[in-house]
């Protein structure tokens, strides 16, 4: 029979019972199985170690203190003004957060090595539609090759935003008047240039495909093997806290995102991504209409909470997230090679009325 | 998301783990928002935070390498929690993995300072024997935090909710994973760390 997989021999360890019974004969009569097991064991003690902590807890002192947040926090029946209503609901790690590391994260490079093909650089933004189970269930990239991070982009906080146009080399966007209820300075965060290697391996995608109980469609020649590198910031952002903590206005500029091929052409890595299992069928139609240069960055928006639309800011093309419920508003846009957000919890019109006045 | 990290090999890889987390905490607020409307405090709260807080707290330890940060974070996961309507049975894993991406953020955004401090404390170093056969270094542990803040956010994940008690089952759950590929993705989280420990030992 055919050796378990490596998952099955990490199982062996917690759970032997959770584990088949043919396998677990299997491994006891296999010393390549028998010699996994052992180096599963081995790495699994050497983390449990190095993650473990001591943490014995005081639960009524917790509990008191949790009490206490709770009654303060607690919704005003009826008279509340809206707006307190929607930036507690954002409780210190909202959506405009997320929208905040985005924009960072996805701050990309002009460096290009000679011997890497440049394939992708964000010119528009498109939002890609997706609902939440789709983002927790499609396949992790990592299970279809290495993916290794080449440099760090060491986020990191800075006093304000000269220092951060100093060390980001980017025009650090001023904000001409904050909107009602928010006050005083911003916390300025800038991060380097980020950059990842992938490497599509034929063999891993085959076995991540089997585990979930799919057919890997056969790989086009010369994609296995064949890397893609990704290239990122440097980024800067600056976040508002709101009267009652939370962030109330986020603003982000970064260098837009680039891609870097090894060789093989850019539709054919897509094409063949877009066709791995997990993918739903209208997800994987709409970004087939993604330009063939790769002009288009797609981001993300879960399709069930936030509706997209199209405006402009000064005259560059936008697209504008709210999300259904009116906890937040986000603007993005990219002009030459830089993206910009702007993000609060706040509405469309407010997001847009701050970006336009952006200097 | 993943699928734009596919699909999209370009911001892929720097959105992936921004995007995972801005679907879970969306859900989360989109959640609390129901529950916050009607005004009322879940009357569970009391009983689930004495079942489950030693937990979270554990949860965000491992990731943190600090009680008083773990604690904090913690309180945020419970304070989302006291306005959810996450079903009372869900709620273990609900936590759970709210503490772990939660904490994940925070040594994601704050990950030079945290392990600048980290080093410097590891220059006085001592060795700490935690189980039998397993000695790990101050320096180690820091630097095993800072390869967890590298690793695909899902790995990271189940990695953390495995080591802090959790059943592969409650970690498939948990993450919309199947529980087979429970296994292969905390194995390859190890693996990950393990890379990242020797790398250090043989440079050093």
């Amino acid at each position: 029979m055919r050796h378990p997989t490596e998952g099955v021999l990490r199982r062996l360890i917690d759970e032997p019972a959770g584990v088949a019974d043919p396998d677990r004969q299997h491994v006891a009569g296999c010393d390549q199985c028998l010699a996994g097991l052992a180096a599963a064991r081995s790495d699994a003690t050497l983390v449990g170690a190095a993650l473990a902590t001591e943490a014995p807890v005081d639960v009524d002192a917790a509990w008191r203190r949790l009490s206490t947040a709770v009654s303060a926090a607690a919704p005003t029946p009826v008279t509340a003004p809206r707006r307190s209503g929607r930036v507690r609901a954002l409780v210190r790690r909202p959506a405009v957060a997320a929208v905040a590391v985005a924009v960072v994260l996805t701050g990309a490079g002009t460096a290009a090595a000679n011997d890497w093909l440049k394939v992708f650089q964000t010119e528009q933004i498109a939002p890609v539609g997706f609902s939440t189970a789709d983002l927790v269930a499609l396949p992790d990239l990592s299970a279809y090759g290495d993916l290794e991070m080449t440099s760090d982009p060491g986020v990191h906080e800075v006093s304000d935003a000269a220092a951060a146009a100093a060390e980001s080399g980017l025009d650090v966007p001023v904000v001409t008047t904050l909107p009602r209820g928010i006050t005083g300075e911003p916390q300025t965060s800038v991060g380097g240039q980020a950059s990842a290697t992938f490497t599509y391996s034929a063999d891993r995608a085959a076995r991540a495909a089997a585990e979930a109980g799919e057919t890997l469609p056969p790989a086009p020649p010369g994609l296995d093997g064949s890397s893609v590198r990704l290239v990122a910031g440097p980024g800067v952002v600056q976040m508002w806290q709101s009267s009652v903590g939370a962030p109330g206005l986020v603003v982000g500029r970064a260098v837009a995102p680039t891609a870097f091929s090894s060789g093989v052409p850019f539709e054919t890595l897509r094409d063949h991504l877009l066709s791995l299992p997990g993918l739903p069928d209208d997800v994987a139609a709409q970004l087939r209409t993604f330009t063939a240069d790769g002009s288009t960055l797609p981001l993300p928006v879960p399709a069930e909470q936030v509706t997209s639309s199209s405006a402009d800011v000064n005259g560059v093309p936008a697209t504008v997230l709210a999300a259904r419920d009116g906890s937040m508003a986000a603007v993005v846009w990219v002009d030459e090679g830089v993206v910009t957000a702007v993000a609060g919890s706040l509405d469309g019109d407010e997001v847009l009325g701050i970006a336009r006045a952006l200097r | 998301m993943d699928l734009v990290r596919s699909g999209r090999a370009g911001p892929a890889v720097a959105l992936a783990g921004a995007g995972v987390v801005a679907g879970r905490g969306e859900r989360t607020e989109h959640v609390a928002l129901r529950s916050a409307a009607r005004g009322a405090v879940r009357a569970d709260l009391d009983e689930v935070f004495r079942r489950d807080y030693q937990r979270v707290v554990g949860v965000a330890a491992r990731v943190l390498g600090s009680r008083d940060q773990a604690e904090d974070v913690a309180q945020d996961v419970f304070l989302s929690f006291s306005r959810s309507s996450v079903p009372a049975a869900e709620a273990t894993g609900w936590l759970a993995v709210a503490a772990a991406h939660t904490a994940l953020n925070l040594i994601r955004s704050g990950r030079r300072r945290a392990s600048r401090e980290e080093i410097a404390a590891a220059a006085e170093d001592t060795v700490v024997s935690d189980v039998a056969d397993a000695v790990v270094t101050r320096e180690e542990r820091s630097r095993v935090r800072a390869a967890l803040a590298q690793l695909p956010h899902k790995q990271a994940v189940a990695l953390v909710l495995r080591h802090s008690g959790l059943s592969y089952a409650d970690v498939a759950t948990a993450l919309d994973l199947s529980p087979g590929s429970v296994g292969t993705t905390v194995r390859r989280a190890e693996s990950a760390l393990r890379k990242e420990l020797n790398r250090h030992a043989s440079s050093d």
